[in-house]
């Protein structure tokens, strides 16, 4: 494992430590982001350094903010849902993919994701944007969630055996309540506020802001608990400040990745189907192992023809409900209808309601004259937005609900001798 | 989190006020049997869910009062302003100089539309006084004229207005040999419509709390006050606060595990999920141990059914029936609420 020459370019990089420096931003930036050192290792695709890459690719994938629970889930559980986002969102290398799970090789591959991530956007900035401590009451009122689409399907579960509609409904019951509970405390929550507000007008030594708000008043109130958040807010200085450094000096980095993958082998580039997970079939007793595929293949035909009858079979007694291709097919078709209609709410709400709504959060600021900045929302032009969306959905919502009932009423239409009573309607 | 209590009629403001009264004075009753800082921890919560303070420290209930004649609501609020403990809110109640004669389509028809704006009024003012408002306490008889037809009008009103709240009518199911002809039809609609309207109706039958009074606390002469004392106390228990989650600390045998026996519960239920004990150290107005069950069950089938039964025959020979279209209910409500009921009953039994 001799040192490799490398070729070095005077014109980059041409201060000694700018390589170190700017990976040091880069790791200061980044949450429990590992030494200078790693990288280097990593490079050389020493082992050692496989395992830290592993964990910070970890937190930059997950969806959630980081929380202890996350942090104490084992190297290979990490590994594999690194795996499985880096597919997801596209990743090249079939290399990846074939990576043990278990920390022993692949540092210089971790190293290579790492950066196309970083290529791909602004990881160190979302990630700050991900943890950052806000000091206002905030609330957003862009509705990007709402109308996010489904997203990747879910693996998909079969009802084990018949569900009773009881049991659904009483779920339905429940789902009901607790979302009536989650709307009063809502308001609860708003009422209180709108006191605070009220209560601590002219306290906030930012004139423009005028009262505090509620993280502002607990930090009067518990002096020790304001010590902490000062703390906090210093940390996330910090972060910031390696952010800038970071995006001062990433070109010295980019110019290092490029001599990192010069260092890999040529790659064949993905097929366009991947294969996760690669059996290892030992090259050895290649004329039985012939035979035994052939068996093996014959078997599998054989089990798929007869899979094939019964299916067709069930499903003329079932009539294919639940199951079966045309279900599949159906379920895509009315997916497919489902980000159609998203795709026509938004553009209804684009026209009827008026500017689109800023996204992010937005502090919430209670002030008597009336006046508001630029940048500023007014509370009335965002319930009007929020009204007309309202009375958007709930057009939808009346007309899906129409063509349920005569989908009922057909249904029933059709089995004679029985009589429909709709339930009272509400 | 407060609640909102709605006495409803001469049934509902009498239980009503037993009920302010048992919640406070075992509120105050000395012997908690459980650590102080426990006690009052239990008594801030009991007073935060039923009154809200005042000035000079009486506690006022958070209720409303609806009668359509003033004498019952006069007298609660007299026997409450005496107790000296606890009183009504001056502005808390809403009367008329007239009865409604037990008509159901009276009370639903004009009462209610007629004084809507009022009553709704008066509930709005007793809501914003709440800090965490939780939900309606609506406390009406099944069978009457004004508490049954005024009550399913506001509860419907509620249910408009406050969709988001969680409202819990108690009601009285009247004796079953009752003195009024059409305690039956009353019944019926009141019932439909809070079906409808109400998320969670608690059941009381005068006949089994008349059986209590006569067995188990021997009372020879049993008077209406009789009667909701006990319904009160059963009540109270129900209402004050408990545990929210956690077991307690000490080993305890549980008497309720009896309870969980998959043959009680429906097929499609696990016990688990169905339920749901709630634990609290401290003891209830004196009683060193009680529990509360409160079940929802096939236990109604039988007395629903017989109701449902009787009107049906009363209607099939339109008796009476001129007293109700005379006022807006038209034959046709009435089979919806034979309907609804029907599917309640066959829903019940196909548990």
């Amino acid at each position: 494992m001799g040192r490799r020459r490398q070729r070095v370019d005077p014109a980059a990089g041409a201060r000694a430590g700018a390589l170190p420096e700017a990976i040091a931003a880069l790791s200061r930036s980044l949450p429990s982001g590992p030494s200078p050192e790693i990288f280097r290792r990593a490079k050389f695709d020493r082992p050692e350094a496989t395992s830290a890459l592993w964990q910070l690719l970890f937190r930059v994938l997950s969806p959630l903010p980081a929380g202890n629970a996350l942090a104490s889930l084992a190297l290979e559980v990490q590994a594999r849902l690194v795996k499985s986002a880096l597919c997801s969102q596209g990743y090249p290398r079939l290399a990846l993919a074939q990576l043990p799970e278990d920390g022993s090789q692949g540092s210089r591959e971790l190293l290579l994701a790492l950066s196309w991530l970083l290529a791909r956007g602004p990881v160190p900035e979302q990630m700050l944007a991900q943890a950052r401590v806000p000091l206002g009451d905030e609330m957003t009122v862009c509705q990007c969630e709402a109308l996010a689409s489904p997203g990747p399907p879910a693996p998909h579960m079969e009802a084990e055996g018949p569900v009773d509609v009881r049991h659904v409904q009483w779920l339905m019951g429940k789902l009901r309540f607790r979302w009536r509970q989650l709307v009063s405390s809502q308001q609860e929550q708003c009422a209180l506020l709108s006191k605070i507000h009220l209560y601590t007008r002219g306290c906030h030594s930012d004139q423009s802001l005028s009262h505090l708000s509620v993280t502002e008043a607990e930090m009067l109130r518990d002096p020790e608990g304001g010590q902490q958040l000062l703390r906090t807010l210093e940390r996330e200085n910090q972060r910031l400040e390696a952010v800038l450094a970071w995006r001062r000096s990433e070109l010295v980095f980019w110019r290092w990745m490029d001599t990192v993958l010069g260092t890999c082998a040529p790659e064949v580039p993905a097929a366009a189907s991947q294969p996760t997970f690669l059996p290892w079939v030992p090259e050895r007793g290649g004329g039985e192992l012939d035979l035994a595929v052939r068996e093996l293949q014959a078997l599998e035909e054989e089990l798929q023809e007869a899979v094939e009858r019964r299916r067709v079979a069930w499903e003329a007694k079932a009539g294919g409900c639940g199951r079966g291709p045309e279900w599949s097919a159906a379920r895509r078709a009315s997916r497919e209808a489902v980000e159609k209609e998203l795709g026509a709410l938004q553009q209804c709400w684009e026209r009827d309601g008026g500017p689109a709504q800023p996204h992010g959060p937005h502090r919430l600021v209670r002030r008597e004259d009336g006046a508001a900045g630029d940048r500023d929302l007014r509370a009335a032009v965002v319930i009007r937005t929020l009204r007309s969306q309202e009375a958007c959905l709930e057009a939808v919502l009346r007309r899906l609900q129409g063509q349920c009932r005569q989908e009922l009423a057909r249904l029933v239409g059709a089995l004679p001798g029985l009589i429909w009573i709709p339930p009272p309607g509400r | 989190m407060s609640i909102v209590t709605v006495q409803l009629g001469q049934c509902g403001n009498q239980i009503g006020f037993e009920v302010f009264d048992a919640l406070l004075s075992d509120s105050h009753s000395s012997q908690g049997l459980c650590s102080m800082r426990e006690n009052e921890a239990y008594q801030a919560s009991c007073k935060e869910r039923f009154f809200s303070e005042e000035e000079n420290g009486v506690p006022i209930a958070r209720a409303v009062l609806v009668d359509m004649e003033p004498k019952v609501i006069n007298q609660t609020l007299s026997k409450a302003a005496q107790s000296g403990q606890w009183k009504y809110g001056q502005h808390a109640c809403f009367c008329q100089k007239q009865g409604s004669g037990n008509n159901w389509a009276y009370g639903y028809s004009v009462h209610g539309p007629r004084h809507e704006e009022s009553i709704m009024n008066i509930i709005r003012k007793e809501v914003e006084k709440c800090d965490s408002f939780s939900g309606f306490f609506i406390i009406m008889s099944m069978a009457g004229g004004t508490g049954s037809g005024l009550g399913a009008f506001v509860t419907q009103n509620l249910e408009d207005q406050y969709s988001n709240s969680l409202k819990m009518n108690q009601i009285i199911w009247p004796y079953g040999t009752g003195e009024v002809i059409v305690q039956n039809y009353n019944s019926i609609l009141t019932l439909s419509h809070l079906y409808r309207s109400s998320d969670a109706l608690l059941l009381h039958e005068n006949d089994a709390i008349h059986k209590i009074c006569a067995k188990l606390m021997n009372i020879k002469q049993i008077s209406f006050s009789d009667i909701n004392q006990v319904l009160a106390h059963q009540l109270g228990s129900v209402f004050q606060p408990t545990y929210s989650a956690e077991s307690s600390f000490h080993y305890r045998r549980n008497p309720l595990e009896g309870f969980k026996d998959p043959a009680l519960y429906t097929s499609w239920l696990k016990p688990v999920n169905a339920f749901n004990v709630w634990k609290t150290q401290r003891a209830f107005s004196k009683y060193e141990k009680s529990a509360v069950l409160v079940s929802n069950s096939q236990f109604l089938v039988k007395p629903l059914d017989m109701i449902v039964g009787k009107a049906w025959n009363m209607f099939a020979s339109k008796a009476y029936i001129h007293q109700y279209t005379k006022f807006g209910i038209e034959e046709e409500d009435f089979l919806d609420s034979f309907t609804s009921l029907e599917q309640v009953v066959a829903s019940y039994c196909n548990l």
